[in-house]
């Protein structure tokens, strides 16, 4: 009997990988037609209704990664696929949030909201109706008519969330969402996320530098070394769905975090 | 050897505050930034007028603004009591009031003001026409900008008074070589400007429309368009007085009313007053569409309000 590869095929306790990258390359060509590799040969599984993080420094290729699930970039080699189908350009189906606020200035919460709704051609009444709902979970319907510049870090991240989610998308990919938010600010916006999570049963690809972050919030962790960005490890989170911030008094938790951040330090010294 | 670096040395020890009767700064020769005596307060205190990029109070902004204004009456008076006779004759105030007055009266000024205000709204609206296809083209499509980016480069080189001679030859006298003209001295601007306004719609404004299911076509009209129209409304304002100067040079050469024939008409005469008038109704025009603009810009894209 053969070790079970560590990013081999899920094991049997894992829903059916929903999106599945297969051997991922990314080349950057430089000035003077030199090419830097920013991801190499990557190998990663998301199951239905995961949260999945990856974890690593800065330049890492992080970024580069969630923009060829988005289908903002095509990968130098490899396959990226949902549900069997290869992805070849941005769509719907994977709504993502940014680092920076991305939400349209003239248009209300309410509106920004719906600009994915508009695009599928959704009647303007069910639009109202499902806008409303989202408002709720996000917790911003008394700020529906107001405009993005009127808000908050923290609550425009929120409106970023539920834009990506209105049009029902079959994954969340979400780009270091709150990094530009204060230590507080986070916090809240981390057990935000649970909630909504716990709500939609989204599958969520949630890419942070913040080790305590990803063992809050996800299933799974990949740990992504630099230049090239590659898989180090894969780890799965022992806490079940219904964790709340009290995970980070877990004993468990504290290893967690002294073992990815020895992986990193060991990544940096290199 | 412990201990001797908290000894203190004699003669270089603690110093003392007193007795040098050196300023409070730069008493120690060695370090001469270092703060050494006690003055009761700390930092800098700024005047109110000229603090870098500050507010200032309302009521020194008023009162400045009306000595700004008043100042330039002062000057024109001056000049007029200066220079009342002879070759450079500069009339007063009240002499430019009274000429405007007689050429409103004339009525005279409706037909001119009229005629050049045509020639500038069509010419203008041609020109920003072109523009802001051309410009949000230029600013969006990397192809559409490497196709024009050579041909306008090389164009707006020529100064457009050049064209005048050539307009008025091929057009005829009539409207359609001043309309030419306003377009040929202001499109190239419009264009150039209008494509560094789309330029700057972020992209991740674009890229986050497209992972929300839009199509090109819908990031265009409904991301770029919008983030832009603020921006292109200043660029018309900005490039608005080249259209005047464009419309002068052509009603000075060939026309048979507006405001630039008048002025020609009255230089004949040597009516330095009439002259004096129009081209303070240029200025009128100016302050007025000037202030236009910026409403309209307010009341369409109040969420831009800087
Ligand atoms: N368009 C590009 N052209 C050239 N190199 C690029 C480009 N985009 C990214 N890179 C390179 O690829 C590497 C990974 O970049 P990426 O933005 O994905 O990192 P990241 O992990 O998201 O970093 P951060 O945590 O700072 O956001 C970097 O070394 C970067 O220099
Ligand atoms: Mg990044």
């Amino acid at each position: 009997m053969t070790e079970p590869a560590v990013t081999g095929t899920g094991t049997g306790t894992r829903a059916a990988p929903k999106l599945v990258l297969d051997n991922v390359v990314k080349d950057f060509s430089t000035r003077r037609r030199k090419t830097v590799r920013a991801i190499d040969g990557i190998d990663i599984e998301v199951g239905d209704g995961e949260i999945v993080c990856l974890v690593g420094a800065s330049g890492c290729g992080k970024s580069t990664l969630l923009n060829i699930v988005a289908g903002l970039e095509q990968p130098t080699s490899g396959r990226v696929t949902i549900d069997g189908e290869t992805i070849v350009g941005p769509g719907p189906d994977r709504g993502m949030v940014f680092q920076s606020y991305s939400l349209y200035p003239w248009r209300t919460v309410s509106e920004n909201v719906a600009f994915g709704l508009e695009c599928i051609g959704m009647p303007r009444k069910d639009r109202a109706e499902r806008v409303q709902e989202l408002l709720g979970i996000i917790g911003l319907a008394r700020f529906a008519d107001n405009h993005p510049k009127e808000l908050s870090g923290g609550m425009r991240q929120r409106v970023a969330i539920a834009r990506a989610l209105a049009p029902e998308p079959d994954i969340l990919l979400l780009d270091e969402p709150f990094g530009a938010l204060d230590a507080q600010t986070r916090r809240a916006m981390q057990e935000f996320l649970l909630l909504v999570w716990q709500r939609t049963r989204a599958t969520i690809l949630f890419v942070t530098h913040d080790i305590e972050e990803a063992i809050l919030l996800a299933t799974r962790i990949y740990v992504l070394s630099s230049h090239p960005g590659r898989i180090v490890e894969e780890i799965t989170v022992p806490f079940g769905a219904n964790r709340g911030p009290s995970v980070l008094r877990d004993p468990r938790f504290l290893d967690l975090r002294d073992e990815i951040q020895e992986l990193l330090t060991t990544q940096v010294e290199r | 050897m412990t201990d001797t670096s908290l000894q203190p040395v004699p003669g270089s020890g603690p110093r003392t505050r007193s007795g040098t009767g050196a300023s409070n700064l730069g008493d120690d020769p060695a370090a001469p930034w270092r703060r050494t005596a006690k003055s009761g307060s700390r930092g800098r205190k700024q005047g109110v007028l000229f603090r870098l990029r500050d507010e200032i109070p309302l009521r020194h902004r008023i009162l400045l603004a009306v000595i700004g204004v008043a100042s330039i009456f002062v000057f024109w008076l001056l000049a007029a009591t200066l220079w009342s006779s002879g070759n450079v004759l500069v009339p007063t105030p009240l002499a430019a009031w009274k000429a405007f007055i007689d050429y409103w009266q004339s009525g005279e000024l409706s037909t001119d003001l009229w005629a050049s205000l045509v020639r500038v709204a069509e010419g203008y609206a041609l020109s920003m026409a072109v523009g802001i296809v051309l410009g949000v083209a230029i600013g969006s499509f990397r192809s559409v900008e490497a196709f024009w980016e050579s041909p306008i480069g090389f164009l707006r080189y020529i100064p457009a008074t050049a064209l005048t001679p050539l307009f008025l030859l091929w057009l005829g006298i009539d409207e359609t070589p001043k309309i030419a003209l306003i377009i040929a001295g202001t499109v190239f601007y419009n264009i150039l400007m209008i494509a560094d306004v789309t330029r700057a719609v972020p992209r991740e404004l674009i890229t986050a429309s497209y992972t929300l299911g839009a199509s090109r076509l819908r990031v265009l009209t409904r991301v770029i368009l919008p983030h832009s129209l603020p921006g292109i409304i200043d660029v018309g304002r900005i490039n608005l007085a080249a259209a005047w100067l464009m419309l002068v040079v052509a009603e000075l050469l060939a026309a048979q009313n507006g405001l630039g024939y008048r002025l020609v008409q009255l230089q004949r005469f040597h009516q330095v007053d009439g002259m004096f008038a129009i081209l303070l109704i240029f200025a009128v025009i100016g302050i007025c569409s000037d202030l236009a603009l910026r409403g309209l810009r307010t009341l369409v894209a109040p969420w831009a309000r800087p």
